[in-house]
């Protein structure tokens, strides 16, 4: 069998993964719009092409209790969630990832209620940022499925042995089709080979404690900051993973995609399936003259600092869209990018842009209008104070709603 | 670029008929892109779905705001203040319009200006396939418009219902009358253009009192005045000589559409929000209700 190329959804993409990464074990929960990824390997294995184990589970943090429950026996395990369910198991993913586990879970982003809605923004998976699960994002459907085979080799290799999130953006991803290489499951096999679990398995003639209780600062801390250690060499381990992976299936994925960044003076910074509007705007820009590029993260834990320093440097201004909000904050990546750059010689002005909360569409005027921020804070080496991008037209359309809901009130 | 955008109801097959165009243009070797919106999506309700068409690689997503062509698989929806099927049409883009009428009749009493084809594909698929699905249809149709080879439909249509029908039969069927639309439109010459509307300007938004600015309603609700009637396909009528006022069909309708309300004590329907689900019939035990295909235009 060779690799084929088939139109797939973001959720069949997630399927194809885990169907090649040859899973052991599926506990799930439905939730959208996440489901499609739980229907299709139910079918699969219904059909007998796939030889895992599923069992629904009666919530999402019995879920995650469970596929972390099995990643501790040695098997290779996966589960997926969305939105409310990600939040639903919060617990277990600090725990999971405590007890240094190697699952693989994808999380198919959607704004958080309420109020609650269906498209996608990314407050749902940034706050898992601190859990100790590694991330990783995702622009288009291929790279669904190619991520989840990294995840497993990052997430097994016994320099991390720590949990890893993939995500990506509900409805403009999870249900829009595009064409996707499926690889053979000789090249996968020769790239991610069966697990082999060093610390953490189940066999009766050893026994072990896992996830013990500890009492005591010195040992927490212990504990704690060695995962985190194990995390941050999780960025070389992944270079180590995407050039093999390269090798293998000729297609590239750093911790960061530069595109056009080379020569630019300006470089927005943007996650997730909404990069593909900003990579359009991008090039519309260059024709107009304007040297600006765009920075995609892709690996958002461990944070991806030198690579990011390395991209940014020597340009004028960079502008941080992010689809999210720290209520009392504003942008959560914003401060994540300050401090990486704080302590440098010479660092570029930095704008904030909040934009597609809840799947809002980012019109070309909203990008005309932070490139235009970005040209006048470079001129004037002054940030403007960061900005939503809404619309008048949205404005407007907004008020009418607010008519129709009888507000204001007054009493 | 060519943008598509189908809109039809929960049922009919609008998702599959996108999903058929891009599988299509994709065997023709063409940059591909399809995606349906629905929320709380059930039968009858409005559904839209968008194929994106290129032979370079599309840095677009979501919606598409200004289609070249447009399906119109349901008549009635022209008129849902809901869905608007003509918003963002191009003034050079082409609608494809389900209806009995002549394209002539169909531009005229929907003060349209755009290139129209009609072809009443719901009596295709009744006499075909013996029931209003229209997905095959419509991908036929949206192919033919959007320039696709016939071979590359059929090798579609093979692949994306083999995934959800095992009945081959009907998989033979759907081909047959794919093919019979998509040779019975004539060919187009769409013009493409770029997009035109490239969004307002981004403004501040102001701090609003939690009075206005919390996600509730204050207004009296307003769903009795949502009518529900021009989801039929098919209309259900009483033959009141057979009735025997059994009252089945009125504990059996799920929407409540059916009581009493004449003084001879038979049951009858509430036209205005009956959306011809067809249980009252199944359900009767006489066979006192028949079921009239009903064509909801001028």
């Amino acid at each position: 069998m060779v690799a084929k190329k088939e139109m797939l959804t973001g959720n069949s993409s997630a399927a194809w993964g885990v169907r090649l990464a040859e899973i052991d074990y599926i506990p799930a929960y439905p939730i959208t719009p996440q489901t499609e990824i739980i229907e299709t390997l139910a079918k699969w294995i219904s059909d007998g092409v796939m030889d895992t184990r599923m069992v629904t589970m009666d919530s999402e943090h019995s879920m995650i209790t469970a596929a972390g429950a099995a990643s501790a026996t040695g098997v290779r395990a996966f589960t997926a969630t969305s939105s409310q369910g990600l939040l639903y198991g919060f617990e277990m993913l600090y725990t999971v990832a405590g007890w240094r586990v190697p699952l693989v879970m994808v999380n198919v982003s959607r704004g958080l209620s309420a109020p609650i809605t269906l498209e996608p923004d990314h407050n749902d998976i940034l706050s898992a940022r601190d859990s100790g699960f590694l991330q990783i994002h995702c622009e288009t459907c291929q790279e669904v499925l190619d991520s989840i085979l990294i995840a497993y080799r990052l997430a097994e290799d016994e320099r991390v042995l720590l949990p890893v999130l993939v995500n990506m953006d509900g409805f403009h991803l999870s249900f829009t089709r595009e064409p996707v290489e499926i690889p053979d499951i000789e090249d996968v096999r020769r790239f991610l080979p069966t697990y082999n679990p060093k610390h953490a398995f189940f066999k009766a003639s050893q026994p072990m404690a896992q996830g013990i209780a500890v009492l005591g600062g010195p040992i927490y801390s212990y504990f704690k900051y060695q995962m985190h250690l194990a995390c941050m060499k999780g960025l070389e381990v992944y270079k180590e993973i995407s050039k093999e992976f390269e090798k293998v299936f000729h297609r590239s994925y750093d911790t960061v995609e530069k595109y056009m960044t080379d020569d630019a003076d300006y470089i927005l910074i943007m996650t997730n399936s909404f990069s593909t509007l900003g990579k359009a705007a991008v090039k519309r820009a260059r024709e107009r003259g304007i040297k600006i590029g765009l920075l995609k993260l892709r690996l958002l834990r461990p944070f991806p600092e030198e690579d990011l320093k390395n991209a940014i440097k020597g340009c004028k201004a960079v502008a941080v869209l992010d689809q999210n909000i720290g209520v009392g904050k504003g942008g959560i990546l914003y401060p994540e990018i300050a401090s990486t750059i704080y302590n440098e010689q010479k660092r570029p002005v930095l704008l904030s842009f909040i934009g597609g909360l809840g799947g809002k569409n980012i019109s070309e005027s909203e990008f005309d209008f932070i490139f235009d921020n970005m040209i006048k804070a470079a001129e004037t080496g002054k940030a403007p104070a960061p900005q939503l991008l809404y619309t008048e037209t949205e404005w407007n359309e907004m008020e009418k709603l607010k008519k129709m809901a009888g507000k204001p009130i007054f009493w | 670029m060519l943008r598509i955008r189908f809109h039809g109801r929960g049922g009919q097959g609008t998702k599959i008929a996108s999903r058929l165009v891009g599988t299509a243009a994709f065997l023709d070797g063409l940059y591909a892109q399809d995606f349906p919106l629905y929320g709380a999506e059930r039968r009858g309700a409005p559904i839209t779905a968008f194929t994106r068409i290129s032979r370079e690689p599309i840095l677009e997503r979501g919606v598409i705001s200004e289609p070249d062509i447009l399906i119109i698989m349901d008549e009635t929806l022209l008129d849902d203040p809901m869905a608007m099927p003509l918003t963002g049409l191009k003034e050079d883009g082409v609608i494809f319009l389900n209806t009995t009428h002549s394209p002539a009749e169909a531009k005229n009493r929907y003060k349209i200006k755009a290139q129209i084809i009609t072809l009443d594909i719901t009596k295709i698929g009744i006499d075909t396939l013996g029931k209003p699905i229209l997905s095959t249809l419509a991908g036929g149709v949206a192919s033919k418009i959007a320039g696709i080879r016939e071979d590359s439909l059929k090798k579609a249509i093979e692949k994306e219902l083999s995934e959800i029908i095992t009945d081959s039969e009907l998989i033979k069927k759907n081909i047959e009358a794919s093919l019979y639309c998509f040779n019975i439109i004539k060919p187009v010459e769409v013009k493409t253009s770029e997009i035109t509307h490239k969004g307002s300007t981004v403004i501040s938004v102001p701090f609003e009192a939690a009075s206005i600015s919390t996600p509730s309603v204050n207004t009296a609700g307003n769903i009795p005045l949502r009518k529900t009637g021009n989801w039929r396909t098919f209309k259900p009528i009483f033959n009141y000589e057979l009735c025997n006022k059994c009252m089945i069909c009125v504990a059996r309708c799920p929407d409540g559409c059916i009581a009493v309300r004449n003084e001879r004590g038979f049951p009858s329907i509430d036209y205005d929000n009956c959306k011809g689900c067809l249980i009252c019939i199944d359900e009767c035990p006489v066979h006192a209700i028949e079921k009239v295909r009903e064509v909801h235009t001028w």
